[in-house]
C-alpha cells in the first residue's frame, strides 16, 4: 500500500512542487495549510486566507485531500512570546527557526503521526540522508544519500569501527541550490521528527522548482515570495513590535564622543551592525560625510543606541561567539577526554557522546574543520568548536545576540545555538 | 468561458466604454473651472447625474456621487444624531446585510434585525426592536449573496406608522430608511416614493458600468454630514474633482438597464430553468423571493470551495457565498443567518448569470458542474 505523506501546504510554490512531486511519486499525500497567525496589523492585512486559498486551489489541482490546522494560539505561544521576550532582553532573535522547531516539526508531525502518517514533507529547500552512525565514537560512514562526500570528522577518531554497533540515523543536509538552502532554519527541529521528514525539493534549485510548477500548471509559479518572518515580513517587524511592546524614545550616541547624533523610537528596534533606518541629525559636531553609521551596541537600561562610523570598531568584530541552547545532532562528533587547550591528545581517550553524557567542560575537544552559518545565505564560514564557544580564524562581523550559529561538517548539518 | 459571478463584477458596457472614453483625453477639464469647455462639462456631468435620479424617481440634487457602494453606504449613516447617550438603539440592520453596512453598524453598536429561513426580513422582530431611541434602519432592496429580494415597502409602511406615532407622543427623534440597492437596478423597479426609503445605494459596478462609482440617494429628510472634506463638491457631502467619466458610464448603464428591466428578467427566468432542470444532486436555497439571476446551491457534504477550484479548471467561475467572504476566510453570515448548517453552508455555490450568459452556455455549466460534483463524491467515498 501507498505511504501516506501529510505535506504543509503554504500556498507558495516552493510546498505546491513538493506536494505535487508526492503525488507523482506515488505517496498517498494530504495537503495541510498550518494557520499560524491571521491577526492583521495597522495598515498590512494578513494574507492568510489568499494563501489558503492558493494552498487549496494546488491541492485540489492535484486531486488531494486538504486539511486547515489552526496552531493560532501555539504559535503565539511558542513563537511569538519567544520573540517578543528576546526583543525585550535586547537580543534579535528569529522566529522562523522557533517555529520550525515548535510548530512545523512539533506539532505538526505529531499530529501527522497520530493521524498514521508514514512521512510528513514540507517546501523547505533542504535534504535528509541516512547513514549508518558508530554508536560511540566514530563519526558516520559514507552517506547513503547522493550529493555529500566523506566525512572528515570521522578521521578524529583513533578507534577502529568494527568495536562499535552500528545504527542507521537520518541527518540534516544542505540543499543541493546553494542559494536557497535553507538548512539554517530547521537545524533545530528533533532527530525523530527529521527521520520522518521529506524534503522533495531539496534535490532541486529554485528555477527548476519554477520551471516545473509552470509545466504543471501550478498558479503560484510567479507568487511573489514572502520574505523575513511569515506573518509580518521585513518591513512589518518594527510596527508588530510597537504594538506589543511597551517603548520609549532615546537617545542615539556616537560610541567614540558620546555625542547625541539623534533620536530612536526605541533601543529594542535595533540590531547591532545596523546601519539602515537611523535618523541622525549630524549635530554637536558630527561630520556629516556621507559615511554611514551602524549601531555598535545597545544601553537597554538607559534606553541608549550607541552607534559608530568606524567599521573597525572592536564592537561590530570577533573571533568568536559564545552560544546557548545548544543542539548537536551529532552528539558522537563531541569527543571526550580533551578541551581545547589540550589539543594534541585528541582522540586517545574514551568515546563517548559527551552532550548526552554531560561530561564537565573541560571534557569537550575542539572540533576542527566545521563550517559555520550566522544568517541565512550567508557563506559557510571555517571555524572550531568546543561544545560551546566557536572560534574563527579571522575576525567576523559579530552578528547579533539571540541569532543562530549554525554548524556544519561538510553538507551535514550538525547542529547549532543561540549566539549570546 | 462560463462565468457565472455577476454578482460579483460586471463587465463594461460598450455604449458606456464609449461614452465614457472621451472625458478622459479630450473633455478632461475640472467641472469647477471657470472657463466655457469645463463648464461644458460640468454641464453634462449634472445631466448624467439627472439621469440615474430619474431612473429611481429622484433630482440630480438627491444624489451624493461616491467612489462606490461601500463608501455610499458609510455615507448613508453618518445621518445618525450626534452625541447622545445610547447609541446602541440608533440603528436596526438586517443581520444579512453585505459588511459595507454591517461593520458601519456594528461600529454604531447596531442591533441586528433577523432573518426567516426565507432569507426575507422577519418584520415582527423588527417591530419588536424598534424604540424611541432607534433612528436607521438599514435593510438592503436584494441581498447580494442569495438574491433575495426584500419587501421594501412594508418595512416603510412600519417606518411610517412608528413616524406617525412619534409625533402623536412628541418624541422629536429622526427615523430613516435606509436600502442598499447595489445589486437591484437592472432587473427591479426601484423608485424611491414607491419603495418609501429615504436613502438608499447605487451601485454603477454590478449594473455593467465602471467600477468604482457608486451613489446615494439622500432625501430631504435626512441630514448627513461629509466623511470626505474638501472643496465642497456634492452638495458638501463628498469633497473631491468629479468622476466625470465614471459618472458618464454610470448614467449609461442606467438608462439601458431600464429600459430592459423586464426582458432581462424573462431572460433570466428561462435560463436558470434549464440549470435547475439539468444540474443534479443539489438542495436550492433560494427558492423564493428571490432575483431570478440567483442561483444558489447547496452540495451537502462537499466542499464548495473545492468545487469552485475544480469548474475554475475547466473555464466555469463560479463563487461561495459572497466572493470577498471567500477570500477572507470566513463564512457566510447570510447562508448562517438562514439557518443553513455548518456543513451546508461549506457546500453551497452562488451562481450569478448576467448579459455574457445564454441557454447554451446553461447547458453546457450544468453539465461540467455535474461532472465535477460527480468527481469529488467519488474521491471522497474513496
Amino acid at each position: 500500500m501507498a505511504k501516506t505523506v501529510y505535506v504543509g501546504m503554504s500556498g507558495g510554490v516552493d510546498s505546491s512542487v513538493a506536494a505535487m512531486l508526492l503525488v507523482e511519486q506515488g505517496y498517498k499525500v494530504v495537503g495541510v495549510y498550518m494557520k499560524n497567525w491571521s491577526e492583521d496589523l495597522p495598515g498590512m492585512k494578513c494574507p492568510w486566507a489568499e494563501d489558503l486559498a492558493d494552498a487549496k486551489r494546488v491541492a485540489v489541482k492535484l486531486r488531494i485531500d486538504f486539511e486547515v490546522w489552526d496552531f493560532e494560539k501555539e504559535y503565539r505561544e511558542k513563537v511569538v512570546e519567544y520573540m517578543l521576550s528576546e526583543f525585550k532582553a535586547g537580543n534579535t532573535p528569529n522566529p522562523d527557526i522557533m517555529c520550525n522547531q515548535e510548530i512545523k516539526f512539533k506539532l505538526f508531525y505529531e499530529k501527522a503521526m497520530k493521524r498514521g502518517a508514514d512521512f510528513i514533507a514540507t517546501g523547505h529547500y533542504a535534504r535528509t540522508g541516512q547513514f549508518e552512525c558508530v554508536l560511540s565514537g566514530t563519526g558516520p560512514s559514507r552517506p547513503s544519500s547522493r550529493g555529500s562526500g566523506p566525512h572528515t570528522l570521522a578521521a578524529a577518531s583513533g578507534l577502529p569501527r568494527e568495536k562499535h554497533s552500528q545504527l542507521s540515523q537520518t541527518r540534516l543536509m544542505r540543499a543541493v541550490d546553494e542559494n536557497k538552502d535553507q538548512t539554517y532554519f530547521l537545524y533545530r527541529i528533533s532527530e525523530k521528527a527529521l527521520a520522518r521528514t521529506l524534503f522533495p525539493i531539496g534535490e532541486m534549485t529554485k528555477p527548476e522548482v519554477k520551471k516545473l510548477a509552470e509545466k504543471h500548471g501550478l498558479h503560484n509559479a510567479y507568487k511573489k515570495e514572502s520574505m523575513g518572518v511569515c506573518f509580518v515580513g521585513e518591513v512589518g517587524m518594527k510596527d508588530f513590535l510597537k504594538k506589543y511592546i511597551d517603548v520609549q524614545p532615546g537617545e542615539i550616541r556616537e560610541i567614540e564622543s558620546e555625542n547625541v547624533l539623534g533620536y530612536h523610537e526605541g533601543a529594542v528596534f535595533y540590531t547591532i551592525g545596523q546601519r539602515h533606518g537611523l535618523y541622525l541629525s549630524g549635530e554637536k559636531g558630527a561630520v556629516n560625510d556621507g559615511m554611514p553609521y551602524y549601531v555598535v551596541k545597545k544601553d537597554l537600561k538607559n534606553n541608549i543606541v550607541y552607534v559608530s562610523k568606524n567599521l573597525n570598531d572592536e564592537h561590530l568584530w570577533t573571533d568568536k561567539l559564545q552560544l546557548k541552547d545548544i543542539v548537536l545532532r551529532q552528539s558522537e562528533y563531541i569527543l571526550s577526554g580533551t578541551g581545547p587547550s589540550r589539543l594534541s591528545s585528541q582522540g586517545s581517550g574514551p568515546h563517548t557522546s559527551a552532550a548526552a553524557s554531560g561530561l564537565p567542560r573541560e571534557e569537550y575537544s575542539r572540533l576542527p574543520s566545521i563550517l559555520v552559518r550566522l544568517r541565512h545565505r550567508a557563506p559557510l564560514v571555517p571555524a572550531e568548536f568546543d561544545g560551546e564557544t566557536l572560534y574563527f580564524e579571522h575576525k567576523i562581523r559579530r552578528p547579533a545576540s539571540g541569532q543562530s550559529a549554525v554548524i556544519y561538517d561538510d553538507g551535514i548539518c550538525l547542529g547549532g545555538g543561540i549566539i549570546i | 468561458m462560463i462565468y457565472l459571478d455577476f454578482a460579483a463584477a460586471t463587465p463594461v458596457n460598450d455604449k458606456a466604454l464609449k461614452a465614457m472614453g472621451p472625458y478622459f483625453a479630450e473633455e478632461f477639464f475640472n467641472p469647477s473651472s471657470p472657463y466655457l469647455p469645463a463648464k461644458k462639462v460640468a454641464a453634462e456631468y449634472e445631466s448624467a447625474k439627472a439621469v440615474i435620479a430619474r431612473a429611481i424617481g429622484a433630482k440630480a440634487t438627491d444624489l451624493v456621487i461616491t467612489a462606490g457602494a461601500t463608501e455610499a453606504n458609510n455615507l448613508a449613516f453618518t445621518a445618525l444624531s450626534l452625541g447622545e447617550a445610547e447609541p446602541t438603539f440608533k440603528i436596526l440592520y438586517l443581520e444579512t446585510e453585505h459588511d459595507s453596512v454591517r461593520r458601519v453598524a456594528e461600529q454604531c453598536g447596531g442591533v441586528a434585525i433577523q432573518v426567516l429561513p426565507s432569507g426575507l426580513i422577519d418584520l415582527e422582530d423588527l417591530k419588536g426592536k424598534i424604540t424611541d431611541g432607534t433612528e436607521l434602519i438599514s435593510v438592503s432592496l436584494v441581498n447580494n449573496e442569495l438574491g433575495t429580494i426584500q419587501p421594501l415597502a412594508e418595512v416603510a409602511k412600519i417606518v411610517r406608522e412608528i413616524r406617525l406615532d412619534r409625533m402623536r407622543r412628541g418624541v422629536k427623534r429622526q427615523l430613516l430608511l435606509h436600502s442598499d440597492a447595489s445589486q437591484a437596478l437592472n432587473l427591479l423597479d426601484v423608485n424611491v416614493a414607491r419603495l418609501g426609503v429615504d436613502l438608499m445605494t447605487l451601485n454603477s459596478a454590478k449594473i455593467y458600468g465602471p467600477k468604482g462609482v457608486g451613489a446615494l440617494y439622500v432625501s430631504h429628510e435626512a441630514k448627513l454630514r461629509p466623511l470626505v472634506a474638501g472643496g465642497g463638491q456634492e452638495q458638501g457631502l463628498r469633497s473631491g474633482t468629479e468622476n466625470v467619466p465614471g459618472v458618464i458610464g454610470f448614467a449609461t448603464v442606467v438608462a439601458e438597464a431600464k429600459k430592459h428591466v423586464k426582458n432581462n428578467r424573462a431572460k433570466y427566468r428561462e435560463l436558470r430553468r434549464i440549470l435547475l432542470d439539468e444540474l443534479q444532486g443539489y438542495e436550492l436555497i433560494n427558492k423564493k423571493h428571490t432575483l431570478d439571476n440567483f442561483v444558489i446551491l447547496c452540495y451537502n457534504g462537499l466542499d464548495a470551495e473545492r468545487l469552485v477550484f475544480l469548474l475554475e479548471d475547466k473555464g466555469v467561475y463560479v463563487a461561495t457565498g459572497a466572493a470577498c467572504a471567500a477570500s477572507k476566510g470566513v463564512r457566510s453570515h447570510v447562508l448562517k443567518a438562514i439557518g443553513l448548517s455548518d456543513s451546508e453552508i461549506a457546500g453551497s455555490l452562488r451562481l450569478s448569470l448576467g448579459e455574457l450568459n445564454d441557454a447554451e452556455q446553461m447547458h453546457e455549466a450544468a453539465r461540467i458542474i455535474n461532472e465535477v460534483v460527480l468527481a469529488e463524491r467519488a474521491r471522497i467515498n474513496g
